[in-house]
Order: C-alpha cells, then sequence, then structure tokens
C-alpha cells in the first residue's frame, strides 16, 4: 500500500490559497462557494468569511484544474484576486529559462530559473484573472515569457497552457 | 445621504443588494431566485396592495432574468394584472482587490391590464411598455454606489383608456442607490444572519409634460442562513409634482430565497 502510493506521483498540488474580490456579504461567498464544491478534485473548501480567502484541499491523485477554480469563482459573479498553491515537487527541473514541465503541465517560474525543486513549495499563480486587473498589467510590462499576455504557447510543437507562478 | 456615506465608510462594510433597485453585478451562474414582494399604497384614496411573486435565472456570469406576475386590489377585486420580463446583461466589471466598477445593460417588457390615472409609468404593474437603461455600481473601498438610468415607453391604451385621464407616453427614470453592511462585525460562518441598512433616491421626469419626482426610500434587510434574504422599505416622496402616482409613500416587503448552482 505505502509503496503504490509513493508510486502514484499524479497529485502535484495539495491544497491552494484562494482569495476573491467583489464578495459584499456572506450570500455571495456562499453562492462561490456552492460554485466551487461542483468541481470533482476539490476535496475541502474552508471559508475565512472576514478575510475573503477560501482554502482548498484537492482529492490525492485528481488533476487539479486551476483554470476551473479560476472560472468557478468567475460564474459566481466575482474575480480571483490571488491563488496560492502548494505545490508537492519530486526533483522538478526548471530550467535556464524558467519553465518546467510536470505531468504535461507547463509551469514559468517569474523568479526562478536553472534550479531543482523538492518537497511542498508554494507558489502563486500570476496570471490574467488570477490576479488583479491592474497587478497583471503590472506584471506583463516586465514578464520575460512570450507566453504571459495569452497564457498559452507553444511546448514541443503543440500550444498549450502556460501557468506562470511566482515562488513564495 | 451624508450619515450614509460616513456610515459607510467608518463601519467598514458595504452592500449592494438593494430592495428597490438592482446593482450591475449579476446573480450567480445556473441559480434560481424566487421572491415574493408585497407593495402596499396609502394614497388612492384608501389603501390597496400589491403582491409579486417574482423567479430569477442566471444563465451565466453575464446574463440574468427576471419573471413577474403582479396581482393586486387597485380596481376593486384581488386580480392577475399582467406580468413583466426583466433580461440584464453585466458588460464591464474592474475588480480590484478594494474596488470594483461594474456595468450592466438591462431591457424590460411588461403588461399590465389596468387602466391609466397618472402620467407616471410604473412597468411593475401599472403599465404596458418596454424600458431600457444601464447600470453602474461603483465599489469604492467601503463604499456602494449604484446608480441606474432608465428610458420607459408605455404601449397605446386605448380600449382601456377613460376619458379625461392622462396617457402616459414615455418616462426618464434615474436612481442613486448606497447601502453597507451593519452586521455582523466579525463574520463567523454562513448561518450568521447578515443585517443591511440602504438608502435610495428614485427619480423619474416625464419629457412631455416635465413632470418629475424624487423619492427618498430607506430600506433595512436581514440575509439567513446565507440564502434567504428579507427586505423592508418605504419610500417618501421629497419632491414632485406628478399626480395621482401609485408608487408614492409606499412600503415593500419581500423574502427572497436563492438556489445556487440547480441548473445543470
Amino acid at each position: 500500500m505505502l509503496f503504490f502510493a509513493v508510486n502514484v506521483s499524479a497529485q502535484k498540488i495539495s491544497s491552494a490559497d484562494l482569495q476573491v474580490t467583489g464578495l459584499t456579504c456572506s450570500m455571495c461567498s456562499n453562492a462561490t462557494q456552492k460554485s466551487l464544491e461542483t468541481l470533482n478534485f476539490i476535496s475541502t473548501i474552508k471559508p475565512d468569511l472576514n478575510k475573503n480567502i477560501f482554502v482548498l484541499t484537492f482529492k490525492q491523485d485528481a488533476n487539479v484544474n486551476l483554470d476551473l477554480v479560476r472560472k468557478k469563482v468567475q460564474d459566481a459573479g466575482f474575480s480571483v484576486g490571488g491563488l496560492t498553491a502548494s505545490f508537492n515537487f519530486n526533483d522538478v527541473k526548471i530550467d535556464d529559462k524558467g519553465q518546467a514541465i510536470i505531468d504535461g503541465n507547463v509551469y514559468r517560474f517569474v523568479n526562478a530559473k536553472s534550479k531543482t525543486l523538492n518537497g511542498t513549495v508554494k507558489a502563486s499563480i500570476v496570471d490574467k484573472d488570477f490576479i488583479s486587473g491592474s497587478a497583471f498589467k503590472k506584471q506583463a510590462t516586465n514578464a520575460n515569457s512570450d507566453a504571459y499576455a495569452s497564457g498559452t504557447g507553444v511546448v514541443n510543437g503543440k500550444k498549450t497552457r502556460i501557468y506562470h507562478l511566482i515562488l513564495s | 445621504m451624508a450619515l450614509m456615506v460616513i456610515g459607510a465608510y467608518t463601519n467598514g462594510f458595504t452592500q449592494e443588494l438593494y430592495v428597490f433597485t438592482e446593482p450591475a453585478s449579476n446573480m450567480p451562474t445556473k441559480s434560481i431566485g424566487v421572491r415574493l414582494t408585497n407593495e402596499g399604497m396609502f394614497n388612492n384614496p384608501g389603501f390597496v396592495s400589491r403582491t409579486i411573486p417574482e423567479v430569477m435565472i442566471g444563465f451565466n456570469k453575464n446574463l440574468m432574468m427576471h419573471l413577474q406576475g403582479f396581482m393586486s386590489d387597485m380596481d376593486g377585486k384581488y386580480r392577475l394584472e399582467g406580468g413583466s420580463l426583466y433580461v440584464k446583461y453585466r458588460f464591464l466589471s474592474l475588480d480590484e482587490a478594494q474596488s470594483h466598477f461594474r456595468a450592466a445593460a438591462f431591457g424590460r417588457v411588461s403588461t399590465s391590464k389596468r387602466p391609466t390615472y397618472t402620467r407616471d409609468i410604473n412597468l411593475e404593474g401599472d403599465n404596458s411598455g418596454l424600458q431600457g437603461g444601464l447600470v453602474f455600481t461603483q465599489l469604492l473601498h467601503k463604499l456602494a454606489l449604484s446608480s441606474t438610468l432608465g428610458y420607459a415607453h408605455a404601449f397605446e391604451n386605448s380600449e382601456r383608456q377613460i376619458t379625461g385621464m392622462p396617457q402616459p407616453k414615455n418616462m426618464l427614470a434615474y436612481s442613486l442607490s448606497s447601502g453597507y453592511l451593519v452586521l455582523p462585525v466579525v463574520y463567523k460562518d454562513y448561518k450568521q444572519p447578515n443585517f443591511n441598512v440602504y438608502l435610495e433616491l428614485l427619480g423619474k421626469t416625464d419629457p412631455g409634460s416635465g413632470q418629475s419626482y424624487l423619492d427618498i426610500a430607506p430600506a433595512i434587510q436581514v440575509i439567513l442562513n446565507s440564502t434567504t434574504r428579507i427586505d423592508f422599505g418605504y419610500r417618501f416622496q421629497a419632491a414632485g409634482n406628478m399626480d395621482n402616482r401609485y408608487t408614492k409613500n409606499m412600503y415593500l416587503l419581500r423574502a427572497e430565497f436563492n438556489f445556487f448552482n440547480v441548473l445543470k
């Protein structure tokens, strides 16, 4: 059993702190919570109603889709103000351009390159609609990734979603 | 108004679930809301009241709809007098950490069996017609202000027209709304009731006759279980020269029930 658990490496994101903007009452928070609950890869949602932060934990071995998390917040009528995720990295190599490919997901690190990551690492998504509009514009002026504006780029000859991260 | 602004600023939280108007923000996607509203008017020689059952549907994050039915005893016995379809489309959302600005366009088509007794156009029961308009809601730190601008056109009503009574044609409507959260000061969970207070200014001008009015409409609101909303408001006429209006000095009592994510 232990052997099996060690070998399953699909789960790369274990939890996330999701900051939601535009919430003005507990009914808004409740609508956001109910919207997030429809995602089958989320295990638990713990709201901080005073700070408008939802602490999400993800199911083991589930394929976590952060774009769907963003979409569910927007569906409820609000916006993501920030998302900081806990990644479980096992000998993940960031290349000299700041890019790492983990189980087919492509990540570009804004503040790291030529580095190997191990263990639990916290990183914030800085893509469009994961941070405020003004923060995105500011970030875009000094982004060194050609994929930053659209969030997609060509990787190994295929158009691919590229998440941009800042290591905490 | 000044009190409201100061209150909103010092007390901490802003609120935009307005009682007499709609904010530019929409209801959640795939959700249904059910409302039951009772309005009572004291100025039609005697007291009359109207009951409005209403269903609201959020199709996606930008598009929502309200369907309303109108029943009243304003022409004698209590009867079904008409209905209305209201559609709102949010076309702008600029969300920042401490502020947001949202804009929406809305349209309404209404029918009513009532004859007309006033130049005022009220597409929630009294007149058949069309309305279009814009809503802008600005949240800046702890102050939320919402403004609505609308233009209504009443359909001709010749078979029910009473001789000597005015025939309303067009109406410009405008409003300014503000609201804030009084309780809770600190949130514990979704079960905790929220208590909100509002102050709205509701105005109309008939471009044909030049007659206008401006109402001041305070309201209180309780939100239970983060799903159910109870509103109570009253509109007082502050200024105006439009005769025989129905919505002058009117109370509004409403219960709203929300069902999140029930549509597939």
